[in-house]
C-alpha cells in the first residue's frame, strides 16, 4: 500500500514539475514549487513508514518549515524586489 | 510588509515553534536524525523568517551584526577549545573520552559541546548571509521598477 502511496505522489510530482517548466506567469511557477515541496514532505513521510522508520517525520517537518520560508522569501523579492525591506514606500500599497 | 496581517500573526505563532523544533533537533542529534549544523539552519530560518516578515533592519536590532559576528566565532572557538582542552588532559586532539572520569560519559560530554558550536557557527552564519543579502539595495540600479513577470 505504501508503494502505491509513493507511486501516485511521485506522478503527482512530475505533474507540477511540469507545471513549473511550462508556467507561463511567475506565480504559476512558485505554485508549483511550493506544492511539489508539499508533495516532498508527503514522501519522505510515506518513505518513512514504507522503510519502517518513523523518525523520518522530523526530516518532513524541517523540509515544511524550510519550503514556507522559501516561498515567503520568493514572493517578496518577486512582490518588492529586495528581501529586507519592512515598509511600503508608497502611500497606495497600504 | 507592515499590512500582511496574516503572514505576521502565522510568524508570531511559528517563530518559537521553529526555536523550539531546533533545539530539538540539537539536543536529540544522538538519537535521532539531526546534529549541529542541521539544527543551526532552522534556528538561523527563524530570524530569517522573522527578517522577512518585519524587515531586515528590525532582525538587524534583535541580532545586531556584531553580535551574529562574535557568536560565529564562539562556536568555532567552542570547537577547537574541546580539542585543546582533550590534549590537555592526556589524550589526542577531539579525543572525547579523556574529557570525563568516564569514557562514556567523556564522549558524551564532547560530542554535546562539539555540537553546540556546529550549531551555534552555522546559525549565525545562516543570519549573517541573510544580512549580506539584504544589504543588497537592486534600486540603485533600476530606479525601483520590479520583475513582475518573468
Amino acid at each position: 500500500m505504501y508503494i502505491a502511496g509513493i507511486a501516485a505522489v511521485l506522478v503527482t510530482m512530475a505533474l507540477t514539475l511540469a507545471r513549473a517548466f511550462m508556467g507561463p506567469t511567475v506565480y504559476d511557477r512558485i505554485l508549483a514549487v511550493n506544492s511539489f515541496g508539499t508533495k516532498t514532505v508527503l514522501i519522505i513521510a510515506l518513505y518513512g513508514y514504507f522503510t519502517g522508520r518513523p523518525d523520518f517525520l522530523d526530516i518532513a517537518l524541517v523540509y515544511a518549515l524550510i519550503n514556507f520560508i522559501g516561498t515567503i522569501a520568493v514572493l517578496k523579492f518577486f512582490e518588492y524586489g529586495d528581501l529586507g525591506r519592512d515598509r511600503p514606500s508608497q502611500p497606495d500599497d497600504i | 510588509m507592515r499590512h500582511h496581517l496574516v503572514l505576521r500573526v502565522i510568524a508570531k505563532l511559528l517563530i518559537p515553534l521553529i526555536l523550539l523544533f531546533a533545539l530539538y533537533v540539537q539536543f536529540h542529534g544522538d538519537f535521532g536524525p539531526g546534529g549541529g549544523f542541521q539544527a543551526g539552519v532552522i534556528f538561523g530560518s527563524a530570524f530569517i523568517l522573522y527578517g522577512l516578515i518585519f524587515g531586515a533592519n528590525t532582525a538587524r536590532r534583535v541580532a545586531t551584526p556584531e553580535v551574529v559576528r562574535v557568536l560565529a566565532a564562539c562556536g568555532v572557538l567552542l570547537y577547537a577549545g574541546v580539542g585543546v582542552v582533550a590534549i590537555l588532559r592526556g589524550g589526542n586532539y577531539l579525543q572525547y573520552r579523556v574529557l570525563a572520569a568516564t569514557a562514556t560519559g567523556g564522549e558524551h560530554l564532547g560530542i554535546f559541546l562539539i555540537e553546540f558550536g556546529v550549531g551555534l557557527t552555522v546559525a549565525m552564519i545562516m543570519i549573517g548571509l541573510f544580512y549580506c543579502f539584504t544589504g543588497y539595495r537592486p534600486s540603485d540600479h533600476n530606479n525601483g521598477t520590479h520583475p513582475h513577470d518573468a
